[in-house]
């Protein structure tokens, strides 16, 4: 009964039940939307954007904001598609994606803890300056001709079903989940976005944690960026503009809260899936594609707002209850104001 | 000697924009001579009004405490109402332009809204509000009988002269940017609602302890940016000729750069208007003078996120003090 109960409060739960609806919804009115192919679909299709959210998951948890993955993932495609056109090997072409995108979250995660810029303004800052470097790298055009075995590596599927990638995926993300939650320094990252400076009395490295956060995301939005090449087959100096902002979104969806400290990978992948899964569900009720950042937004301040007032009734009631737990015992003491 | 200024505070934010700004026109001067004629130097305001314009009020935001990411979309969604409200509505132009501007309000508000009074994170709300816009910017465009690619065009000779023509020389966007500069100036540093606005980003409970409706204030602040999002859509509109719905759609980055290197705090509680126009006016002849310098505009993003890391690293490092005394003792260090 008490794991019941937990399991209602957690927050991805509350964000699956969510998806469920919305597909539950949409099958009752347009049945093809519930068939098993189309239910693959969109979850294979949603694999960049799980990548994005639950390497940016890390930072947010920890209480800072990247909004640098988007041009990290179009420098990271860039790169390793132009070393795979050129005939390297897919081994190569990863651990430079893997390189570029550490050494972005590194600079990030200097910037913020040591140069003490605030992370929206430094990632911000290092957002234009990657997607410069993308279009120096490939001199404003596309790159093209990436070799179709890599290619095919997307398509792939185990029974039919769902990619390799995407059961990659779901592996890492329940790796991921546990050792945040389950090991010591999983929890750090939690620490540090709750309550910095409790995190710091009891002898957590603030500043290491959140560098290894930034990294980590910025090791995820290039692994994002080399399933985008075997996905789309051809990186345009612009690819994943604008991406930073749906992981946010898809977190926040996943009920991660910006403020830090506060929820899980896990949320993150689902939150992606539903945000990937408006554009399919469009299609289906009939309106146009063109609908879809307008429904993202409404989606996003709905879902947020209502939780900001949950949260806040949630609060004040216990509040209350703790009042009057002290006025009815008798200790009378205001110490726990 | 460097300690000497920073202590008499010689070197203020603004008179270092000024520097910055003055360098710019030396060194685009001597790579481009055509740079230093007036009529150039004026014209380039064409290429970054917009930024000026928004960047000026969502200091305002920034002061409060909040965030603004959404005034981009906003230029675009006011931009093509502007368009089907006079092509397919049949309104007057002047009538359209107040209404885009009503718009922009509303847009501002409703964003301001759920800031102020649900408690949600600017950023978040705003985030949600940068979705919302520029996707209902395309939902308008389907209203109107024209595709979105080519945009809405032909628009009276009056309404275009707002962002092409002159008055007593100067082009008509120097003079808009200056009025709003005077009217942002006297609203954020000359009136009440100014000290209200500082007020609240320095701290909101005592605000509205000594009886500021700080709810009020915060929405109001994004009304302001929203609304400065629709002009700066209007001149933009003016000067193109056409209304489209993927305007300012790149203007997040430059807009907060701005602001920021104004001297405004996203904090909150500090910053003002004349460091933001410089700001402004610093990377917009930055942008302009780098491209006249013969560097594609692809590339402009670069110099303008390390201007914008660089500038706050500096102001952070140079606030903390400590961090100052063991980079002054390595300096003495090394000199002896």
């Amino acid at each position: 009964m008490k794991t019941l109960k937990n399991a209602l409060k957690a927050r991805e739960i509350s964000s699956l039940i969510f998806l469920i609806t919305i597909f539950l919804l949409v099958g009752a009115i347009n049945p093809n939307f519930l068939q098993i192919k189309n239910l693959f679909l969109i979850f294979n299709g949603s694999i960049v954007y799980v990548l994005l959210a639950v390497g940016i998951a890390f930072v947010i948890i920890s209480g800072e904001i990247d909004v640098s993955i988007g041009a990290t993932l179009g420098l990271s495609a860039a790169v390793s598609a132009t070393l795979l056109r050129d005939g390297n090997s897919w081994i190569v072409a990863v651990i430079a994606a893997l390189i570029v995108g550490a050494t972005v979250g590194l600079i990030n995660g200097i910037g913020v803890t040591i140069l003490k810029v605030p992370s929206i303004i430094m990632t911000l800052g290092i957002n234009g300056v990657v997607r410069g470097l993308s279009y120096v790298y490939t001199n404003g055009k596309w790159v093209e001709n990436v070799p179709y075995a890599f290619k095919s590596i997307s398509q792939a599927t185990m029974l039919n079903s769902l990619t390799y990638f995407f059961s990659g995926a779901l592996v890492v993300v329940f790796i991921v989940h546990m050792l945040l939650n389950k090991t010591g320094r999983g929890r750090y990252f939690a620490a540090v976005g709750d309550n910095q400076c409790g995190a710091q009395l009891i002898g957590i490295p603030v500043d290491s944690t959140k560098i290894k956060a930034f990294i980590i995301c910025g090791i995820f939005a290039a692994i994002a960026g080399v399933i985008y090449v075997s996905r789309v087959g051809f990186v345009t100096p612009m690819a994943g503009n604008g991406y930073e902002m749906k992981a946010i979104a898809a977190c926040v969806l996943g009920g991660i809260s910006l403020t830090g400290g506060l929820g899980t990978v896990v949320g993150a992948a689902i939150g992606a899936v539903i945000m990937s899964s408006i554009s399919r569900v469009l299609v289906f009720l009939q309106f146009s594609s063109d609908y879809d950042n307008t429904i993202t937004g409404i989606l996003l301040i709905i879902i947020v707002v209502a939780d900001a007032l949950i949260q806040r009734r949630v609060t004040e009631n216990a509040r209350r209850e703790r009042l009057s737990a002290r006025t009815l015992s008798d200790k009378g003491g205001y110490n726990n104001a | 000697m460097h300690k000497l200024l920073l202590k008499h505070k010689l070197l203020r934010w603004e008179s270092g924009l000024i520097a910055i700004l003055l360098s710019e026109i030396v060194i685009f001067g001597i790579l481009n001579p055509k740079f230093l004629q007036t009529r150039v130097l004026m014209g380039s305001i064409n290429d970054f009004i917009s930024i000026c314009i928004i960047s000026l009020f969502v200091t305002f935001v920034l002061i409060t405490g909040g965030m603004d990411i959404q005034a981009g979309s906003i230029v675009g969604l006011t931009s093509i109402s502007l368009g089907v409200l006079w092509q397919d509505a049949g309104l007057n132009i002047w009538t359209a332009v107040v209404v885009a501007i009503l718009i922009g309000a509303l847009c501002g508000a409703i964003s301001g809204f759920f800031v102020a009074f649900t408690g949600v994170q600017a950023m978040v709300v705003t985030l949600g509000g940068q979705f919302l816009y520029s996707g209902l910017a395309l939902a308008v465009v389907n209203l109107s009988s024209s595709t979105a690619f080519e945009g809405i065009s032909g628009y009276p000779k009056s309404f275009i002269m707002i962002g092409s023509g002159t008055f007593l020389g100067i082009p008509n966007q120097v003079v808009i940017f200056g009025v709003l500069i005077i009217l942002g100036y006297v609203l954020l540093h000359k009136t009440n609602y100014g000290r209200y606005v500082f007020l609240c980003g320095i701290n909101k409970k005592a605000a509205e302890y000594s009886g500021i409706r700080t709810k009020w204030i915060i929405m109001s602040t994004y009304m302001l940016s929203g609304m400065s999002a629709s002009v700066a859509g209007i001149i933009l509109t003016s000067y193109l000729g056409s209304a489209r719905a993927d305007l300012g759609k790149e203007l997040t980055l430059p807009i907060i750069t701005a602001v920021v290197l104004g001297g405004t705090s996203n904090l909150g509680g500090k910053g003002g208007v004349i460091g933001t126009a410089l700001a402004a006016i610093v990377i917009g002849i930055m942008r302009f003078g780098l491209v006249m310098a013969g560097l594609s505009t692809q590339y402009l993003d670069i110099p303008i996120g390390v201007l914008l890391v660089v500038a706050v690293a500096t102001r952070t490092v140079g606030s903390n003090t400590k961090l100052m005394k063991a980079i002054s003792k390595r300096f003495k260090f090394k000199n002896a």
